[in-house]
């Protein structure tokens, strides 16, 4: 199946105007998930938007020098990125260059005119990835970022979606990787909270600490943070804690699926075990890019 | 802005000048650079200042604020191009993101140009090298605002863009037929990525020809599509062609860089003169919107002025629908200044050390009518004048002598200085005989200010001008609600902040047990009070 084109009608179902594909650790297939989800949208004649939080589409991962997955993108393509990394040929057409800075210097939003390979650096921050969306939203019909866990709280209250990538190279064990990935999605799924109903609103995040005196106090009121983001518990804590008290969020955030990618660097998952170990443990529709299968 | 000889940290703060200075921000980077150079105006300079705060006053008044702000929206949408010009100069082939900032760079001149044009004193910006680089970019403008290389800039470009197109469609195409072959052995519809999966049961045989193994696994294998001789050669020819869109490219950005380098110097004067302007408008702006008044700045160290405000505090009240109560000042020496608590002396204090300030730095200043000079230094003592650098070792008292000592060794030839409650927290005695002291001093030196103080007798003994705030019209009632604003609006109405010369005896006292018990004080302690007070 076409995993990149059954994730965009996904997005396009949900109503969302851009995706963002976040991953549960480095080189789990947040960038070949995107590429296949950007394949299918140019393929409809969607003019996409691309941006990434950190980098993406670089030869080789700059941390450990390993090759990555690189993004050869098609005329009308419009992407954000730093002016460090734009090439200089072939010539790109220049729509407006912004002050939010970069590694590789400030941000350039460009339209691809000649096929070629590009790499994208965006600015790091929550509110600087919110700007450049909103730009790009005007510039394209659909846009893509590829993410970063601790920035989703540029999306909440939006109209984006979420894809989350998990992979063998994020777990020692694949019970480990099905684990993570599932508090992950419960934690983002947090649903909107009810007016109506009594709710203890909480400034700041909700930390393990915060969650135990909760739970001592037998607290039965909706627990409310601003965004998903906000709570701040992993692993087994997190899981006692919503399955234990009301928490809930004034902006929530839309994941619409998850995918897979069974091959690591160290380790390998046995992909179809792990597509279905996924889909059972998250509640989403689960794609594999790689082998282009699907399990919900 | 620089303000180092002008303004020590402390009296910066006590006169809020960071709210003055962001007042005054220009919109651009080019603005940015200008602001951050501007210096006071010296004793000696008057002329000049006058000559800025007149055009300031007179850019103010010809233009309205909506085209004050179009002036603004067009160079906060300018970005930078002085790094452009500077890497032309030096020889370097500018990339695509300098001319696209170069050809905003012309527009924003443009259009400077005429949202300014027939305003007395303002030169035009545009020079002709600002025209030839903005001819020489024409044909790279796409859209509006945005810039691309285009072919119609070169026959070679265009020429080798075509190839180059031509040969990426062969290359697709090889690639394609690859996928499509491998795809239908393999029933998949997916393999135009880089890498895929096969898993190993579902494979009958051995794996089709033009598939490479990248990783075995138990029950699959990670794979990739396989350059074959078609795909190979279509390669070559696309890299040949992508080589010569790319010298092509880099002939034209060449072509462009030396029209800009042959023309730096002179894009030069035009950044600077967008800054000038942008830091003029700025100004201008900020003159139109608090009703600012060009003041006569006359050689002699003296500030007077009719109906001044204190431009921070009148904002604060504006968001509470609130109005400050413009006051007159005239100083050409050393005076005292009394008056109730919450009266305003201190407000009286930092409206003299505004105007001065405006003064200072060329600008009309937010009084009906004002006659000042010109200061080497205006510094604040007392009450909001505490240096954090001093640290928590010294106490209040021990920090204001040491303030106090400072300004003094500096020696500034022209000395401007407001002094609120000095010497307050020690005993009035002693307080007040440093005062009349300290103003002694300070008359020697011919220095200029106002003393704020509630200790009484200070204007007499130091045998100088005694100005007071008027004060309360009457106490009014305690809120029933017992609600802070409440009170606070209750006294702002009863309250006559307005300064007078006081001629022969000291005014009255400081109202502090009527305004204790109208701030929510209990009133058996109030009651204590006045009875103290009656022993």
């Amino acid at each position: 199946m076409r995993v990149g084109k059954a994730i965009f009608e996904l997005a396009r179902a949900a109503g969302a105007r851009s995706l963002f594909v976040v991953g549960i650790g480095k080189n789990v297939g947040k960038t070949v998930t995107m590429r296949a989800v950007y394949e299918a949208a140019s393929e409809t004649g969607a003019r996409v938007g691309l941006t990434s939080i950190g980098r993406d589409g670089e030869a080789v991962d700059a941390g450990d020098a390993q090759p990555k997955p690189r993004l050869f993108l098609r005329p009308e393509t419009v992407i954000a990125t730093a002016r460090g990394v734009l090439p200089a040929s072939p010539a790109s057409e220049i729509l407006a260059l912004s002050r939010l800075q970069t590694a590789a210097g400030e941000v350039v939003f460009a339209r691809v005119l000649g096929s070629a390979f590009y790499e994208l650096v965006g600015p790091p921050t929550a509110s600087g990835i919110r700007e450049t969306v909103d730009l790009l939203e005007t510039l394209g019909d659909v846009t893509i970022v590829d993410g970063a866990i601790d920035r989703v709280a540029a999306l909440a209250g939006g109209d984006d979606a979420i894809v989350v990538a998990c992979g063998a190279s994020a777990a020692n064990t694949m019970q480990e990787a099905v684990d993570g990935v599932a508090a992950l999605v419960s934690r983002l799924r947090v649903a909107a909270y009810d007016p109506a109903l009594p709710a203890l609103h909480l400034d700041g995040a909700l930390t393990p600490t915060r969650a135990a005196a909760l739970i001592a106090q037998h607290e039965e009121r909706q627990v409310v943070v601003r965004d998903p983001t906000q709570i701040a518990l992993t692993g087994k804590g997190a899981a006692r804690a919503l399955e234990t008290l009301r928490i809930r969020c004034v902006r929530p955030l839309r994941v619409i699926a998850a995918t897979v990618a069974s091959i690591g660097r160290e380790r390998t998952f046995e992909p179809r075990t792990f597509l279905k170990a996924v889909a059972e443990a998250t509640g989403l529709p689960v794609f594999d890019v790689y082998a282009g299968t699907h399990a919900a | 802005v620089r303000i180092d000889a002008l303004l020590d940290t402390t009296s910066a703060q006590a006169l809020h000048f960071a709210w003055l200075s962001l007042a005054l921000e220009p919109a651009s980077e080019y603005g940015d650079r200008v602001y951050a150079g501007i210096q006071p105006f010296a004793p000696g300079e008057e002329a000049a200042a006058q000559a800025r705060a007149a055009l300031v006053s007179g850019v103010a008044e010809s233009l309205d604020a909506a085209r004050l702000d179009a002036v603004r929206d067009a160079l906060r949408g300018s970005p930078d191009a002085a790094g452009a010009i500077a890497r032309a100069s030096m020889g370097d082939v500018l990339a695509d993101a300098h001319l696209f900032e170069l050809q905003r760079f012309c527009d924003a001149i443009v259009r400077v140009d005429a949202l300014l044009d027939g305003v007395p004193g303002i030169d035009k910006i545009s020079n002709e090298a600002v025209a030839i680089t903005a001819r020489a970019l024409e044909s790279g403008r796409t859209g509006k605002f945005a810039f691309y290389l285009a072919d119609s800039f070169d026959g070679v470009l265009a020429a080798s863009r075509t190839r180059l197109s031509r040969a990426q469609a062969e290359l697709d195409a090889a690639r394609g037929r690859t996928a499509q072959r491998i795809g239908s052995i393999l029933n998949r519809d997916d393999l135009s990525s880089d890498e895929f999966i096969l898993m190993r049961a579902e494979i009958d045989g051995d794996l089709p020809a033009g598939v490479r193994v990248l990783r075995e696994a138990p029950t699959y294998y990670l794979c990739a599509l396989e350059f074959d001789e078609a795909a190979l050669a279509a390669l070559e020819r696309r890299d040949a062609a992508a080589n010569d869109v790319a010298s092509a490219e880099e002939g034209v950005r060449g072509e462009l860089s030396a029209v800009v380098r042959s023309h730096a110097a002179q894009l030069d004067r035009a950044a600077q003169h967008l800054g000038e302007i942008d830091v003029l408008i700025a100004a201008a702006r900020f003159a139109q919107l608090h009703r600012c008044r060009v003041a006569d700045i006359v050689t002699e160290p003296v500030l007077t002025f009719s109906q001044g405000r204190y431009l921070p505090l009148e904002a604060e009240l504006e968001l509470q629908g609130r109005a400050f109560t413009p006051i007159d000042v005239e100083l050409h020496d050393v005076a005292v200044l009394t008056g109730p608590n919450m009266g305003g002396k201190s407000v009286c204090l930092r409206t003299c050390g505004f105007v001065a300030l405006c003064v200072a730095f060329g600008l009309p200043v937010p009084a009906e009518s004002a006659r000042a000079g010109l200061f080497d230094e205006i510094a604040w003592l007392g009450i909001g004048g505490e240096d954090e650098e001093l640290g928590g070792l010294l106490s209040s008292f021990a920090k204001e002598v040491v303030r106090l000592r400072d300004v003094l060794e500096r020696n500034a030839p022209r000395l401007f200085v407001l002094i609120d409650e000095f010497a307050r927290t020690t005993t009035p005695h002693e307080g007040k005989a440093l005062l009349v002291a300290l103003i002694a001093r300070l008359r020697e030196r011919g220095a200029r200010g106002m003393v704020a103080t509630h200790l009484s007798g200070v204007a007499r003994e130091a045998n100088a001008r005694h100005f007071a705030v008027r004060g309360l019209r009457g106490i009014p009632a305690r809120p029933a609600t017992g609600d802070l604003q409440e009170a606070l609006a209750a006294l702002a109405a009863s309250m006559d902040y307005t300064i007078g010369e006081i001629k022969g005896e000291e005014g009255s006292g400081a109202d502090a047990i009527a305004l204790a018990g109208l701030l929510g004080l209990d009133e058996d302690l109030i009651a204590g009070a006045h009875r103290a007070l009656r022993r």
